[in-house]
This record gives structure tokens, sequence and C-alpha cells, in this order.
């Protein structure tokens, strides 16, 4: 409002004055280093990365919301987006000096007293009409570091804010929205051990629009570039401005050749996809990111097979797979494929958690990598194998186990653990006969939506299980002729999503990492697009696409309390202490991929009306002193 | 020239008074205003509360006295006349966004032609800082059909801003003086935020400067800045030489422009 350098006298006074009258937010910014982000998961005053930690295991060390008092839990306050972009809210917030930050639909960014609800600041990112999301305008989240936070928006850019004013720093844009490239995921801080320098981590979107998927590390002060990996073989990275090495083999023999094409190759690798669109955890010890790779680009299986081939033989690297890249350089060391090849849109995107325990046999300290796919298995990994970085990336033997955690999976009974390979069922979709426009129909569970999608599974120490916001449905499916035309869907692939289950479609289950058991399991009638989160007092929080935020007792699945928002939670929900108290927050506000796609779910999916909120509880004081 | 308000040892008084509603002593506002206006009380309090300022008919606001299109109303502010002007800040009183656009001379004129939306009919000031801190005011009235602030910008409708986005068009002519005009004209929607579901989207900063850094002019741009904007600047003879400018910028999304504009 004016500009104090120029006055030709300053009384303080003056300056105390005009900060009451304006209300100027006397926001105390704290910066964040990298040893607060590296201790989150044990600090409980914050909450500084996705994942609540560099191991994403979604728990906190709080107890004083309990499995015995989570039913007094009641709101503290709650704040409204706003607008008229009530859309799906799927972020993740974070929390500092008392100040939440989170991102809302349609790139748009707030910070919020976290004790009182009151805004901040709002940044709202201007959108060319142009962009390209294939999934809902959603974002996942900030990252922070230093006086500033990041994210991501739709136009394929990555943003700094000042912490203190929501004010752009920086912006960098990292790929063309109209040829399909977005950005949802939360970005990620991690510190390269190599170098000393902190970068921020963020993947790209796109897959569905024939983008070659890209990880990227930046300098988090200036948003300069540090390296940049493609996830699709053969392509070139980079690494401070200049080419740096091939992602796999340089000739990328797991997608067929075409001496007809520029290329050499056939046009699905091009545009290959392999999107890491969502977030990285970060394992310290090894210096090494690990991202889950999206699908293969097009959806359809025998563009990426040889005419006449087996599509087994074809495994469209490094597409659908969890990827083991080096922080210093970049450099993709090791690789596990979920779907080899994969025919289904088995996005390999979802949360990788990391997490250690005794093998029962050698009673051996195993550091593992748990991931819960689209394609319905639950997958156990070794981590130090795979982020050894000897030989080529592709290690299918990295692989522990794999147990299916929901039911009626139709495309693989199972994974040989001796190849890491799965044990397919023939449930490809055949090609179009000659002069027909598609091929014959083919039931697939799970669909394309997943057995769990990009809801972030969570963890907990306290009973060594996994919660996995689960769903029970299927697709009929077929495969349809295609081209490559930019900007434009790029899928080969007809689908409508059916129910399995005449009386749910979503299932929260709890599942041993040891031994693939399914401890308990909760039905929901609407899909589950929340992730989870497990706190020391034995909970496990989660929301509800029909509205609900609910606690439930981790060790049984009992449900323990439920508060409903006005809309759907399609969020991610944490924890924090503040002032002697515990606090939970989460958004509400539908929408996300489900009622866009959803055949079936839309039925069901309508009755859920829009929002778009943050929501906060904590227990009464009376109750919590008790 | 009228002095209304040099506050000096007493400022402090008032300063802290204005808070709780009393401002005593200010004169009365309408009475002291050449342009009458009833919102000259609350303008002097946000931005000229504790430094002297005067009305001064040496700075010059010329626009026309009705203007049909309130997206787009032409302004030429010149406080040229003034010696060692430091900064320029141009208000509209009754816009919902008061502050139009702020500039600091440097090398050029204290002058500069662009364009404003305008809410409804209102008084464009310019004020004027010269060295010794003394804000000299000049202005004029327009008179306009209203919503110039609340409409989408008209290249909402179309995609041009989105493929040209902060697309630079310049040109650099003699003057009869042996001075020089510039003209810059930046690609930009300049929205608002004040349109329905459209976010706050403008150009924060544009820099002139010759080819050794030596700053020709900052311009900051408000909201209410009429989109894709049109700056004119000039400079007096010896200022420039035959070497091109280097112009830069970003908006408030962190999108930045870099140009050149040789004479």
């Amino acid at each position: 409002m004016r500009f104090p350098e120029i006055l030709p006298f300053k009384p303080r006074a003056v300056a105390i004055a005009l900060t009451a009258v304006l209300s100027l937010p006397a926001a105390a910014v704290t910066n964040v280093g990298w040893d607060d982000i590296a201790n989150d998961d044990q600090t409980t005053a914050d909450v500084l990365s996705y994942g609540l930690g560099l191991k994403a295991q979604r728990h906190s060390p709080l107890a004083t919301i309990s499995t015995g008092n989570v039913a007094n839990l009641v709101p503290a306050w709650s704040f409204s987006f706003g607008g008229e972009k009530q859309r799906g809210q799927e972020g993740q917030a974070l929390i500092k000096d008392g100040v939440i930050y989170i991102t809302a639909s349609y790139s748009r960014m707030f910070a919020i007293d976290a004790r009182t609800g009151k805004r901040l600041w709002e940044y709202n990112h201007r959108l060319p009409d142009d962009i390209r999301p294939c999934c809902d305008v959603v974002n996942r989240g900030p990252a922070i570091y230093g006086d500033k936070v990041f994210f991501g928006t739709l136009d394929a850019a990555m943003v700094a804010l000042d912490r203190a004013t929501g004010k752009v720093v920086w912006k960098k844009k990292f790929g063309d929205h109209k040829v399909g490239y977005t950005m949802t995921g939360a970005p990620f801080i991690v510190k390269d051990s190599t170098s000393g320098k902190v970068l921020l981590v963020h993947g790209s979107s796109g897959d569905e629009f024939g983008v070659v998927g890209w990880l990227f590390a930046r300098d988090p002060d200036t948003g300069e570039e540090v390296w940049a990996r493609p996830l699709v073989e053969g392509h070139m990275g980079r690494l401070n401005g200049r080419d740096s090495t091939t992602t796999g083999d340089a000739k990328a023999p797991s997608w067929p050749n075409d001496p007809t094409a520029p290329t050499g190759k056939v046009e699905a690798w091009s545009h290959g996809g392999g999107a890491p669109w969502q977030t990285a955890s970060f394992d310290v010890a090894t210096n090494t990111i690990i991202i889950g790779a999206g699908n293969p680009a097009p959806w359809n299986t025998w563009k990426r097979t040889a005419p006449g081939d087996d599509p087994r033989n074809w495994d469209s690297l490094f597409t659908s797979g969890q990827a083991y890249v080096d922080a210093a350089t970049g450099e993709l060391k090791g690789f596990f494929q979920h779907t080899p090849n994969d025919a289904w849109d088995f996005s390999g995107n979802n949360s990788l958690v990391l997490f250690e325990y005794q093998d029962p046999k050698s009673g051996k300290q195993i550091n593992a990598t748990a991931h819960a796919d689209r394609n319905g298995f639950f997958f156990v990994t070794d981590r130090d194998q795979l982020a050894a970085g000897a030989g080529y990336p592709n290690k299918p033997t990295a692989l522990i186990g794999a147990w299916p955690f929901v039911d009626g999976i139709t495309w693989a009974s199972g994974f040989d653990l001796a190849t890491g390979r799965p044990i397919e069922q023939g449930n490809r979709p055949p090609a179009p006969k000659d002069g027909v426009d598609k091929g014959d129909t083919v039931f697939v569970s799970p669909p394309f939506l997943g057995g769990t999608n990009w809801q972030p599974m969570s963890y907990s120490p306290q009973t060594g299980l996994f919660y996995i916001p689960g769903n029970h449905w299927a697709m009929d499916y077929w495969s349809e002729h295609l081209t490559y035309k930019a900007g434009s869907a790029y899928l080969g692939q007809g689908f409508r999503i059916k129910r399995l289950f005449d009386d749910h479609v979503g299932i929260l289950r709890a599942i041993d990492p040891l031994t693939g058991t399914i401890a308990w399991e909760h039905k929901e009638q609407f899909p589950l697009w929340a992730g989870t989160l497990t706190t020391a007092g034995g909970l496990l929080f989660t929301g509800t696409s029909d509205g609900f935020v609910k606690a439930f007792d981790a060790k049984n699945g009992h449900e323990l309390w439920k508060f409903q928002t006005g809309s759907g939670v399609v969020s991610v929900p944490v924890t924090w202490e503040m002032d002697g108290e515990q606090y939970v927050g989460i958004q509400s506000g539908y929408g996300g991929a489900v009622p866009l796609w959803g055949g079936d779910m839309a039925e069901l999916t309508k009755q859920v009306t829009q929002g778009g909120s943050m929501w906060v509880f904590k227990l009464p004081r009376q109750v919590a002193a008790n | 020239m009228h002095f209304i308000s040099l506050m000096a040892g007493a400022a402090l008084a008032g300063a802290l008074s204005f808070c709780v509603g009393a401002a005593a002593e200010a004169p009365h506002p309408a009475a002291v205003d050449p342009l009458g206006s009833p919102r000259w009380g609350d303008l002097q309090r946000a931005f000229f509360s504790a430094v002297p300022v005067v009305f001064d008919d040496r700075v010059k606001v010329a626009a026309p006295a009705v203007a049909e299109n309130p997206q787009s109303v032409p302004v030429a502010v010149d406080a040229g006349a003034l010696t060692g002007v430091e900064e320029v800040l141009v208000l509209a009183d009754f816009n919902p966004i008061v502050k139009v656009l702020r500039f600091v001379p440097g090398r050029a004129r204290a002058s500069l032609a662009f364009r404003l939306k305008l809410q409804q009919s209102s008084p464009i000031r310019a004020a004027a800082r010269t060295a010794d801190g003394v804000w000299h005011l000049g202005g004029t009235r327009v008179t306009t059909t209203g919503g110039g602030c609340t409409r989408p910008s008209a290249g909402t409708g179309s995609p041009r801003w989105q493929q040209r986005l902060n697309e630079v068009s310049a040109r650099r002519w003699p003057r009869a003086d042996g001075g020089e005009r510039i003209r810059v004209q930046v690609i930009h929607p300049m929205d608002t935020g004040l349109a329905d579901g459209i976010p706050v989207f403008h150009l924060e900063t544009l820099e002139l400067a010759d080819r050794d850094g030596q700053r020709l002019m900052v311009i900051e741009p408000f909201e209410p800045v009429a989109e894709n904007p049109l700056f004119t600047i000039e400079a007096a003879v010896g200022v420039l030489d035959q070497r091109p400018l280097r112009i830069a910028g970003r908006d408030n999304n962190g999108n930045s422009l870099q140009a050149e504009v040789a004479p």
C-alpha cells in the first residue's frame, strides 16, 4: 500500500499503527532446513513432507487422540476454498509455525492460520484454457523448504511462493501443456549427499496424451534444473544443462523397432508415457529417489509389441513400475516393473513406502519397499538391491513378495518369485481384426482405475500392517485403432467401468507385508479415493467419497468415529500438535478421476454434492485432559 | 501551488490518531482537493499519511473527459516540469483497486502515457515525489460507463493471450527536440481478479535499461492497467545512444519477458 523506504522520517509508532489499521499478517516465518525435513516422521509440531517423512509411511508418533477418546473428536474450524472452483480436493496439507499450506483445485494454494482457520494468503494461478488434465483439475499438495513453498500447476509449471506473502518467487515451465504435459502431484525435497545440495524433485503428468514422462531435480532457491530423467528407455537425460545418459539401453530393446520410422522405433516409443506424476520417497542411506513410473502410452498393448509377437516379449521399459534414481546424477539405478508391457493402464505411480523388517528365516534386517499397485497386487521389493546401481536397471529378481490385496483379479494369478514376472491369464484385449474398428471385448478386474489408485496407503510400525484404500470394480475393455495426434488422448482402448459387488466398491484393507495376509477389511458403498494416516494412538484416519472423515482402530478395523464434511473426501489426512493439543486436518471436495471416467460409478457419485474446504478436528479440552 | 499537509514533528501524533478515526491536523479534504473528490481523505490516509503533499499544477494528467470504453481509458501523466522526480504514483479514486501504476523515471522524463480500466467515472491522479520528499499531485476527472474492472478482459475470450503472453512490441522514434519517444506494448490480459472465476493476473514490473544497465524507467503496473498494456516513454536529448534498449519484466505468476528495441 505504501513505500516506507521513501518516507522522509520513519517513527516506529507509525509502522505499528499501520499494522493495526491494515491488519497485515504478522507471519513469523522460520526457515525450514534439511534436518527438519529429514526428521519429519519424528517431529509432531509440523508436517513438512508429502508422506509425513522421507519413507512416506504416513505415520505420526502422536498419541493424544487414541482409540479410547477418538469418539469425542470435534471440528475446530472449517475453511472454504470458495469461488466457482469446487472440484476434487486431493491435497495433503503441510504445517509449519502454526500455518497450514494447502493446495486446492485449479492450481491454487492457500496459507491458513492453523489455530483459527483464518486465511493468510491465497495464490491463484492463471490457467490457460487449453490445459489437458486427464482426471480432474486436482492438486495433491505442496513442498516446503527455506522460506518458500512449491507446487505444480496444471499448465505444466513448478511455482515457488514466498511463505510469508504468497508472492511468486520463481516459476519454471517444464513441458508444453498443449501436448498434454501437466502437473498434479506434490513435489518433494531431498538432499543429495554427494554434493550436499538440497533438491526439489518433481515429475510430470500426461501419459494419456502420449507424453514422455520426466523426473526433474531443481535448485529450490532458483528453480534451475539440476538434472532431468526421462522414463522411456533409450531417451536421453540431462545433467547440469547438458545431455547426460540414455535411460537404460540406448537401443531401447524393450520397445519394437520400426525401420521405416525416422527414430528407428515404433511410434509409441516417441510418446511412451511412464510419467512419474506422484510423489517420491527418499532413501537417505543410498542417496536414492524412489518413485513410481506411469503407464506406457498408448494403453494399446499391440502398439508396443512387434507385429505378430507376444506382448510379453516387449516390456515397454521403464513404465508401470518403481524407479530408483540417483539423487546426484539422475541416473536410473534400478527398476522393478509391476506390469510388464502394461495393457490395462496399470500405472505404477501409487505410493512407494520404505520400511524395514526382520527376515523370519535369516533374522537379518531387510530394507524393503512396499507398493499397492493398480494391478491389484501388493509388492514388497528389496530396496538395497534396487538402489545398488549395478548393471542394467531392470531388476525383476528384486521381488520379495507379491500378494493380491483385492478380490477377483483377472489379468494374472500371481507372480513367479524366481523370475519376478506375472503369471498372466490371457487377459490382454485382442487387437482389432482386419477391417474392423474394435477388437473383441474382455472383462478385466481391477479396471484401469485400479485395485487402488493415487490415494496413498500408510504403514503403522505399531501393528506392522499396511493400510490400503482399495476398490472392488472391473471393466469391459477392448482395443481400438489409433495414431498419435499432439494434444489428443492417446489410448487406443475403449472401456466401461462396472461393479464387481452389489454391496460395496470401496474396500479398506490392512495387509501384513511379510505374509500378504489380510488382517482386516472395511467395506464402503462408494469408491475409496482418500489416503490413509496411522498414529501412535492406534488409529487409522481416512475419508470417504460420501463425505465422511473416519477413524478406525488400526488393529481390527473397528470404525470408532466419523464426521460428515458436506462433500466427498478424496484428500489425504495429516495430524500435528499445537499448544499441547493434537489436531487432524483433511480436505473435503468431491472430484478426481472416478466421476469423470466412472461408468457404473457415475450413478453412485452423482449423489455427491460439490464443496471445497479444509477441515480441522481436535478433542474438546476437558476430554483431552482426562 | 498550495500546501495542504506539511507535517513535521507533530506527525507522530497525527499518524497515531488516524487509526482511531480522528485526523485533526489534516485540513478538511473536500475544501482543498481541487477535484472535489469525497475519496481524497481516504487516499491521503492510505498513501500520503505523515508525508508532505501539495496540489501542483505542474503535474499534468491528460485523459478524455468522456471515455467510451471503461476497460481502456488513455491517460498521459507528465511531471516533467518538476525537477528531481523520484517516483510517480497513479491513482483512480473510485476504482475498487485504487492504485493503478507506479513508475520510477530513472533517466527518462517523469512522464508516462498508458491505458487504464475504470470501474466508474472517477478522478485520476498522479502523485510525483521529488527528492525533498514532497508529493506533488495533479489530476483530472473522467466520465465513463461502468464495469471496467469487473468484466473479463477481452482477450480472455480468445486463445490469443495464451499463445502470445508477454510478447513485446516496441519502437523508438526521434523527437523534434533531438530526444526519443519509446512505445512498448506487452500482450497480457491484466486480469484484476474481480471478474468471476478469473484469478488476478497482471504484469508487475517492466524495466527499460540501456546496454550499460542504466535504468531508463521502471514501471510497476497494478491490476487496473488496461490489458495488453501500451506505454509511451520520453527520453531527453542525449539520454540514449544508438545501441538497443533492453526491456525486462515479470507478471505476478512469475512469467518473465525479455526484449530489445533498436533505435
